[in-house]
């Protein structure tokens, strides 16, 4: 059921202390650039497990494109990002000091361990719901078909969407397609959760359903990085709130802190501007 | 209707003329449907050279007429010492001179894909392989069907020059016929009937295709 979606680290956390400190994510100097333009510049964060963090900003600060640097959906100039202590992307070769790309394979296989849920849904369309689910745990993970089945079942039941079983992706609406994506993405039992800007897709009256599914998974004890909009859902759910601008880390705290005293005078602004615009 | 009486009496003649031209079309379209496939995969995917050698072989055949190959082929054949049935060195020009132009119906399929399906894809940790099989293909092929029959349909069509090099066929047989009988018009309007069923059949399937794919959609 639902309560069982982590697990294994939940526990781990428990019996553990001392390993809630080692981080599960570790972004550490991560520059890239596009062209001439540099996107994100000297950008470090450490997630620890079980942690939300929230990334807020104006457009064009380099959220999603640090989110889409995690699972190598963008390369990055320099830097490191290490999944549960262990690199990914890119390696540095022991005699010479060059940097080396990984081959294919070690990085698909670092992608299957980080979920990833997109703005634009990105539901496979010639696939029905449940075929998107079970399509890479069969097929990249190996687990017996009927056994990824049961498990998309009790996903979909989770994000309340279980009698949409064999519906195509077009025949629902978008709060519900990505709904699915997020089960899809959770399916292949990730270590982290990565949500880019989720919500900016969809009809104002459809986001809550998704936001009450990504509240559920939080409570359930799963690593998050959000990128989002929702400030008072970034309030709600988030453990942290960091704030970029300009591709770098101007500040970062607990969402009270952060929201309601922030010390840059960026981020200040940045707020007042969001609550004049939002003010009802 | 004794004008349609030298048609009427020759046209099984025609029918079995008919049915070379399917056979012949047949034949051709499996290799040219595959070529076609591989080398859109290996111009979207494939290396530098490769790509340019792709480029060029596919601007050479745009270039050149294929009656103007057939002939050539059918004159040049000889000469190399490669001793090929006409029938299969046709079948080898026709599927050599269709797969450049359905790869190029296959390779906008796959670049029309979207990126984010690449996204999706790769975040759910596929390899290249993978999503290339289950995820990319399978979108590319239906989002390239529509041109891919008409291109088929042409190859039907096209089928109907291998008179010139000799080969007997519909528009063969045809021609016999109008010399025995003296009725080109009655003839031909035949002839036209049955291409048009075969090309009219094959656009009907496409079609049915197209709609059973894109249904479920």
């Amino acid at each position: 059921m639902a309560g069982t979606l982590n697990d294994a680290s939940s526990s781990a956390i428990e019996l553990l202390p001392a390993r809630q400190q080692r981080p599960i994510l570790e972004i550490t100097a991560l520059h890239k650039r596009f062209g001439a333009v540099e996107v994100l510049r000297d950008v470090s964060l450490a997630v620890t497990p079980g942690e939300v963090v929230v990334v807020i900003g104006p457009s064009g600060s380099g959220k999603t494109t640090l989110l889409r640097c995690i699972n190598l959906l963008e390369e990055y100039e320099s830097g490191t990002i290490a999944i549960d202590g262990e690199p990914i992307g890119y390696r540095i070769e022991a005699e010479t000091g060059r940097r080396l790309r990984m081959r294919e394979r070690e990085i698909a296989a670092a992608r299957a361990r980080i979920g990833m849920v997109f703005q634009s849904y990105n539901l496979f369309p010639h696939m029905n719901v449940l075929q998107n689910i079970t399509a890479a745990p069969v097929r990249v993970k190996r687990i017996a078909r009927r056994q990824a089945e049961a498990r998309a079942r009790e996903l979909l039941a989770m994000v309340g969407l279980s009698d949409k079983v064999a519906e195509y992706p077009i025949r629902l609406s978008g709060g519900q397609q990505q709904r699915v994506a997020i089960a899809r993405a959770l399916a292949m039992d990730p270590k982290i959760m990565l949500f880019d800007e989720i919500t900016s897709a969809l009809d104002p009256e459809l986001v809550g359903e998704v936001l009450a599914a990504m509240q559920q998974l939080a409570g359930d004890g799963m690593t998050m990085v959000v990128v989002t909009h929702e400030m008072s859902f970034a309030r709600d759910i988030a453990d942290r709130i960091v704030f970029m601008d300009a591709g770098i880390i101007v500040e970062e705290g607990k969402p009270d802190h952060l929201l309601f005293a922030p010390q840059s005078e960026r981020v200040r602004a940045f707020l007042k501007r969001y609550n004049d615009r939002y003010r009802i | 209707m004794k004008e349609f009486a030298p048609l009427i009496g020759s046209f099984w003649y025609l029918l079995r003329g008919a049915g070379m031209t399917v056979l012949m079309a047949a034949s051709a379209v499996a290799p040219a449907t595959l070529l076609g496939i591989l080398l859109a995969l290996l111009q979207v995917f494939g290396g530098g050279p490769l790509r340019s050698a792709i480029l060029g072989y596919l601007f050479l055949i745009r270039g050149i007429p294929l009656l103007v190959l057939l002939t050539f082929v059918y004159y040049l054949l000889p000469l190399t010492g490669i001793d090929l049935p006409p029938f299969w060195g046709v079948v080898l020009v026709i599927s050599l001179y269709y797969a450049a132009f359905i790869s190029e119906v296959f390779r906008a399929g796959i670049l029309s894909l979207p990126q984010a399906q690449w996204d999706a894809a790769r975040s759910l940790g596929m390899s290249r392989r993978l999503m290339l099989r289950i995820v990319v293909l399978p979108q590319a092929l239906r989002l390239a069907a529509p041109p891919y029959v008409s291109l088929c349909v042409s190859l039907v069509k096209a089928t109907s020059l291998v008179s010139i090099v000799g080969l007997w066929e519909l528009t063969m047989a045809s021609r016999e016929v109008v010399e025995r009988t003296l009725a080109p018009f009655q003839i031909f309007i035949g002839a036209a009937a049955i291409y048009f069923c075969i090309c009219y059949t094959l656009a009907l399937y496409g079609r049915h295709l197209e709609r059973r794919v894109l249904l479920g959609h």
